[in-house]
């Protein structure tokens, strides 16, 4: 096998071109073009591969892609479609290719000290416990942002916490560093021995792919365990009305999706989001890099949110929470944003 | 071809670029490849009868295509042109519920139909394993069957009228709103599998049905599909038809329980499918027929029936994945689509077996076998090319096969180009040159689909 090839000849050949997973992708549904559907960019892939077309040619189809891997899991054929878009952004986000904004995001946290400092403000941050079976992970841009979800599932569930933690490496898997994504990936594992729980699904699926998935824990698939353990959360004295957005990976990388309804409906009054596994927009940077395309792909979902009446919109992954939180407002939509992690909290149940 | 011309014509629906022409050089048909001049999205009817005018004075090739998803390279653009996409002409027009019809625009989906209908409790019935994906245009360019062809028939069984681009640019509408209607000849039939070689469909006409209320299901396993086959003739004898008559071989079983995960019993040589609809007992007891009747055959391991609604889609879905799920087996799977009568079933899929042994080859089978319609996936290793070779004197034999049967060499899939070297042999010399009449009555300076029927 030629080391040079942008693709891993195995996994363009899987494709077979039946066209199932156009009606699963967002970017199709938006422009009911060719170029914009799973099938379409592997075809893409497949003439750089053989030097029917520039890598450069086809820039604007990789970073149109969402990478929500929706594709995946109505592909009957097994595509591994989110590795061969790694594969691509690795090809093609090069050199003058590779944005200017993205290259800080990804400066920001390629360091374990850089990522502590992104949560400088959080005592959490220098906290060191002793070991024991899980560890939380705390996450890059998460620990800045969104501080009180990792300290919520760290009370839901008494986990210990090592404040000496760096990124995952997701982003750089996702946004054209795939080996440097892999190795922060391997360092995190050397970093929290042991199992490890994360509150980020697009997290959760790439540490799984590098590490291995028996030694990563989404949140949710934990509590899960102790479900009927969970008491409701009340809104004057009625369950509070909920629906969930899935993260992306965790659902088509991890098939994770039942354990946080599970979780909703026992603490809820649960209503199924219509799309639910329809991608958000937040696609990790993309909501940064192509905030127009980001706002067209939730267009659709904002209209859903608004029509079920919510108490809260419950995400499962920190970017879906900001892009939630930002398209709602913008939108001047009620519905709160809240992670699964702090509704559970609310709940103050478990442990308590 | 003068592109700026056509730009000029067109505008921003015409694309050029080198990445979209690369994404339209291929549909669903494995091997067969060629990269279109220009790529053209029509947005209305005025588009298209622009397109073909040009088309027709230049003499350039359009080639019509909806979702991409065929398997017979009926939209691999080999002499060049132009693609010209219908996919932006999604709409549902109406839904008339006292007429049981639908008019719609060419590149609505089956399933987008079809749930549409459902809300007047009605239903489209022909849904092809692909119907997610598949447009009601290319259904009808190819003549669409599906899973439920046996009791509801297939696509012609649903097109009651047609508006139609002529390779002239001409505008007809064929057929009506009614059942019948039998002034003049029927275009509209004509027009059905004609695979866009005599016009381009802006817009469509179809019957709908009631939507049945009541549906059962159950799965039978077999030693071999022949002993599957077997069972099928004995229900079918029994004069019960059914709604769903389906099998899978083992290949297709292993590959199709590797993607869905339901519970598959992957031991066992072949599954049959059957399953009844309707609004009263009578489902009950037909269902329940067939499985007492699927319980005598020689060869038979089990026969259960589906529990509830959700065990019966698994089973239904499991089934439809079968085409993609085979792709998993090897780097290359040919997906091939004969029909014999359904007496000669058992025997044929014995032959099938035998060539697969000939040729060593692995062949997964699966198909309506009700309808007598089978889809042999040939499996071969794509990067050595003595297997290759031996792939394409398989499905060769397979053709011959199915014509010394009696049978045909494509049931819904169509002709295009893979199948074109078989269909002299199949219709007749006389017929070809009939067809090219009617090809030439239509598009007289050949534009549309070139080199394929009718050429």
């Amino acid at each position: 096998m030629n080391q040079n090839l942008p693709f891993t000849p195995k996994l363009l050949e899987r494709c077979i071109s039946c066209g199932y997973c156009l009606p699963a992708c967002p970017t199709y549904v938006i422009t009911q073009e060719e170029i914009s559907s799973p099938r379409g960019r592997i075809n893409l892939m497949r003439a750089v591969q053989i030097g029917e077309l520039s890598i450069d040619q086809t820039l604007e189809q990789s970073s149109y892609c969402l990478g929500c891997r929706a594709c995946e899991s109505v592909c009957p054929a097994g595509v591994e479609y989110g590795t061969l878009l790694e594969e691509w952004r690795s090809a093609a986000w090069q050199g003058k290719n590779r944005n200017l904004i993205l290259k800080l995001l990804l400066f920001a946290v390629n360091q374990s000290w850089r990522v502590r400092l992104l949560g400088i403000f959080n005592p959490r941050n220098f906290q060191k416990s002793k070991w024991n079976e899980y560890s939380i992970m705390l996450g890059c841009f998460e620990r800045g942002l969104f501080p009180n979800v990792s300290a919520a599932a760290q009370k839901n569930l008494s986990i210990n916490v090592n404040g000496n933690q760096g990124c995952c490496g997701a982003l750089h898997a996702h946004n054209g560093e795939l080996a440097r994504g892999k190795e922060m990936a391997k360092k995190l594992g050397e970093q929290l021995p042991g199992k490890i729980i994360t509150t980020s699904g697009g997290c959760a699926a790439h540490l799984a792919s590098v590490i291995g998935k028996d030694r990563v824990f989404e949140y949710s698939e934990v509590l899960f365990n102790q479900v009927d353990l969970l008491k409701p959360v009340l809104i004057n004295g009625e369950k509070a009305r909920v629906a969930l957005q899935d993260s992306c990976h965790l659902r088509h990388g991890l098939q994770i999706y039942q354990q946080p309804r599970a979780i909703l409906k026992q603490i809820a009054d649960f209503v199924e989001l219509p799309g639910a596994s329809d991608c958000c927009g937040a696609a990790g940077t993309y909501a940064i890099l192509r905030a127009r395309d980001s706002k067209k792909v939730f267009d659709k979902k904002a209209k859903e949110i608004e029509k079920l009446n919510l108490d809260f919109i419950i995400s499962v992954n920190p970017g879906c929470t900001r892009q939630l939180a930002t398209q709602l407002k913008r939108r001047k939509i009620k519905t709160k944003v809240m992670h699964i992690a702090e509704f559970v909290a609310l709940s103050n149940s478990i442990n308590a | 071809m003068d592109l700026k011309a056509l730009t000029q014509l067109l505008g921003e629906k015409v694309k050029t670029d080198p990445v979209t022409l690369t994404a339209f050089s291929t549909d669903a048909t494995p091997e067969f490849k060629a990269t279109p001049e220009a790529v053209v999205f029509a947005e209305s009817r005025d588009d298209v009868v622009k397109l073909i005018q040009f088309a027709n004075e230049n003499k350039v090739p359009v080639i019509t295509r909806g979702a991409g998803s065929n398997l017979a390279a009926a939209t691999v653009p080999i002499t060049g042109g132009i693609i010209l996409v219908m996919t932006k002409l999604n709409r549902i027009l109406e839904i008339s519920k006292s007429e049981m019809l639908a008019v719609v625009e060419p590149a609505v989906t089956n399933v987008n139909l079809d749930n549409a209908a459902a809300e007047y409790g009605l239903m489209y019935p022909p849904d092809p394993g692909s119907k997610t994906v598949s447009t009601i245009g290319g259904n009808i360019a190819t003549c669409a069957g599906g899973l439920r062809g046996l009791k509801y028939g297939v696509t012609r069984n649903y097109v009651l009228g047609l508006e139609v681009v002529l390779g002239t640019g001409e505008v007809i509408n064929t057929g009506s709103r009614m059942v019948k209607d039998v002034a003049g000849y029927d275009i509209t039939r004509l027009l059905v599998g004609s695979e866009g070689t005599l016009g381009v469909i802006t817009k469509a006409t179809v019957a709908l049905r009631p939507r049945p209320t009541i549906s059962k299901y159950g799965v039978a396993y077999f030693k071999t599909l022949a002993d599957a086959s077997v069972a099928v003739d004995a229900i079918v004898g029994a004069g019960i038809l059914p709604a769903t008559l389906e099998f899978l071989d083992q290949v297709c079983i292993n590959a199709v329980e590797k993607f869905a995960a339901i519970g598959l019993d992957t031991s066992a040589g072949a599954l049959l499918l059957f399953g009844e609809d309707g609004d009263s007992d009578d489902v009950e007891i037909k269902t329940q027929q067939m499985a007492d009747i699927c319980a005598n055959p020689a060869g038979v391991i089990s026969v259960t029936r589906a529990k509830n609604v959700v065990e019966a889609d698994q089973l239904l879905f499991a089934r439809r994945c079968a085409l993609p799920a085979l792709a998993r087996e090897a780097s290359l799977a040919v997906s091939e689509d004969i029909c014999v009568p359904r007496p000669l079933l058992a025997e044929t899929v014995a032959k099938i077996a035998e060539i697969s042994k000939a040729r060593q080859l692995k062949i997964g089978v699966f198909g309506h076998a009700g309808d007598g319609n089978l889809h042999p996936k040939v499996l071969a290793d794509i990067n050595d090319p003595a297997e290759v070779a031996r792939l394409h004197a398989a499905l060769d034999d397979i053709f011959n096969l199915a014509l010394d049967m009696g049978g045909t060499i494509t049931g819904e899939h169509g002709v295009g180009i893979a199948k074109l070297p078989y269909l002299e042999r199949k219709v007749g010399k006389e017929q070809m040159y009939l067809f090219r009449r009617i090809k030439s009555a239509f598009d007289p300076n050949g534009i549309l689909n070139p080199g394929k029927t009718g050429s």
